[in-house]
């Protein structure tokens, strides 16, 4: 499948308003929606057999080629995407020390948090409030995307994507197993909007506390909203406008949606500006 | 006096099935506008509108084409009339004057109809003589309210204090006994005022909207700048293109 997109850089003073005026365009209200995105990046398996034949390509059977290819080709940055409810934040007037409530998470014990939560990355020690989260309940999805294609003439960032449902819970060592290891998470908060067959987002990207400690592991608990500080400190926000197209081969489809793409930069000219990415900035490629 | 011939009765026999269709269909929005509570949709108003008004248009046509015919027409009781029952229909039939109601209406619809068209072909048409009575404005009573209405409209808008959203008056009487038709609550910002007088002035003026227009490059129309005007801007620190890096690598370089 291709992933067709436009972004633009929406200052927070504007936000509202533009949250207003994609409503009115859209003829729909908002939806909310936070997500917990974790990276992880391949490496390569120490032992993993060079399979490559000295002699020329062409004497390689097809299936022989794509093992190759697979093991050998570009290794890439994957994205897990985890949807979360407002309500999984943590209650900010409960601290987990002061929490009676037993501990959703099985792995630490809740009758001796000092001793046994350190292991999962918990913050027993600090007064980071806790919720009702459960992270083994917690749905994944695998969402690949290939570095946005070189040389297109058309002012729209075009790459290929894949997404997959992973199981719930831990994907940790699914993934590890996979050859993938986490580099780090952030949470995404936005509003969502469909026009059409565009998905537009009004997002942004939220750190979570520091805790030292805590980045070599997914969370498994999520801190008060509250707590959360924004990436770009003064808070500004992501348009994203996206198109899927199932067929990226077929020229005449990939025309039709970023004529609509550009439908729509044309509708929004005089709020934002709709632009292509950097290329760069969305390369996945592990270097 | 010459007997009619068939064609002449064939001519008298469709006025009459016109006139009856257009009565039928009158009386069916009649009908439907005293029955049905809540009205019926507009709808369905307006296709019983067009057809009667479609009815009127045959009759009218009707009667125009063969006018010669139907004004030269006398009605006389034969000698089999059944005059003893039927008196009240005969006496109908034997008038030479219009029934006064029928002659106000007449005469209602010509005077509609010389002042909007010369050629008055519905004033024979009661009901829509009716309407076209409620009387237009002339141009030149239409420059003289126009010419009136900015400056009245203007000194009424000097006369109060604007800001916030709502009126004194609705304000005295209770908001919440305002009908908005709105379905956010609206803030009564008048008590903020109170509290701090000068700042709500300075703020007010700020969070006057100041938009841009400019000639659309294309041709023809105006654009609005929306976006770049703004009372408080604060433009992003990270660029977009950092942001996209540290979402698909988890590192900002």
């Amino acid at each position: 499948m291709h992933e067709l997109l436009l972004f633009a850089s929406v200052p927070i003073h504007q936000h509202a308003e533009l949250l207003q005026q994609l409503a009115g365009l859209t003829a729909m209200q908002p939806r909310h929606c936070y997500e917990r995105r974790l990276i992880f990046k391949a490496y390569r398996k120490p032992g993993v057999a060079n399979a490559r034949v000295g002699a020329s390509q062409d004497l390689q059977s097809g299936d022989l080629q794509r093992v190759n290819k697979m093991l050998n080709g570009g290794m890439f940055y994957t994205q897990v995407v985890g949807p979360i409810q407002s309500t999984d934040f943590a209650d900010p007037s409960v601290t987990a020390t002061a929490n009676a409530n037993p501990d959703p998470n099985p792995n630490a014990s809740p009758l001796d948090p000092d001793t046994d939560t350190k292991m999962d990355g918990m913050d027993s020690d600090s007064n980071i409030p806790r919720s009702a989260y459960d992270f083994d309940q917690q749905s994944w999805q695998l969402e690949f995307r290939d570095i946005p294609e070189a040389g297109t003439r058309s002012a729209v960032t075009s790459r290929v994507m894949a997404t997959a449902a992973l199981p719930r819970g831990d994907i940790v060592p699914s993934m590890n197993a996979w050859g993938y290891s986490f580099v780090t998470e952030y949470l995404v908060e936005g509003d969502m909007f469909i026009h059409n067959d565009i998905v537009i987002n009004l997002h942004r990207v939220l750190h979570y506390p520091t805790i030292p400690g805590e980045e070599t592991q997914p969370r498994h608990q999520i801190p008060a909203l509250q707590q959360m500080a924004p990436l770009e400190k003064s808070g500004s926000y992501v348009l994203q406008a996206s198109m899927t197209v199932h067929d990226g081969s077929n020229q005449e489809t990939m025309k039709t949606a970023s004529q609509h793409l550009f439908g729509l930069r044309e509708q929004l000219k005089s709020a934002v500006r709709l632009e292509m990415a950097d290329r760069l900035s969305l390369d996945t490629r592990v270097k | 006096m010459a007997t009619l011939t068939n064609d002449q009765i064939k001519v008298l026999e469709q006025s009459r099935q016109r006139l009856a269709q257009l009565t039928r269909s009158l009386g069916s929005l009649i009908a439907s506008l005293n029955q049905s509570d809540p009205l019926p949709p507009w709808s369905s108003l307006q296709s019983q509108a067009s057809i009667i008004s479609n009815n009127l248009i045959s009759v009218s046509e009707q009667l125009s084409d063969h006018r010669d015919l139907l004004s030269t027409l006398v009605a006389y009781p034969g000698p089999e009339y059944p005059g003893r029952t039927q008196a009240n229909t005969l006496e109908q039939l034997l008038r030479t004057k219009l029934d006064p109601r029928v002659e106000d209406w007449v005469e209602r619809g010509r005077i509609a109809g010389t002042e909007h068209q010369p050629t008055d072909t519905f004033a024979i048409a009661p009901s829509l003589a009716a309407s076209a009575a409620q009387k237009k404005l002339t141009e030149a009573d239409l420059a003289k309210l126009w010419e009136w209405a900015p400056i009245e409209a203007n000194e009424e808008a000097r006369r109060r204090n604007w800001g916030g959203n709502f009126t004194l008056e609705e304000r005295e009487a209770g908001i919440q006994n305002v009908v908005t038709g709105l379905r956010k609550q609206l803030e009564d910002d008048e008590e903020d005022e109170d509290e701090d007088d000068e700042d709500e002035e300075e703020e007010g003026e700020d969070e006057m909207e100041i938009v841009g227009v400019h000639r659309k490059s294309g041709g023809n129309g105006v654009e609005f700048d929306i976006a770049p005007h703004h009372a408080h801007p604060v433009q992003p620190v990270v660029p977009l293109s950092d942001i996209l890096r540290y979402m698909t690598t988890g590192r900002m370089a």
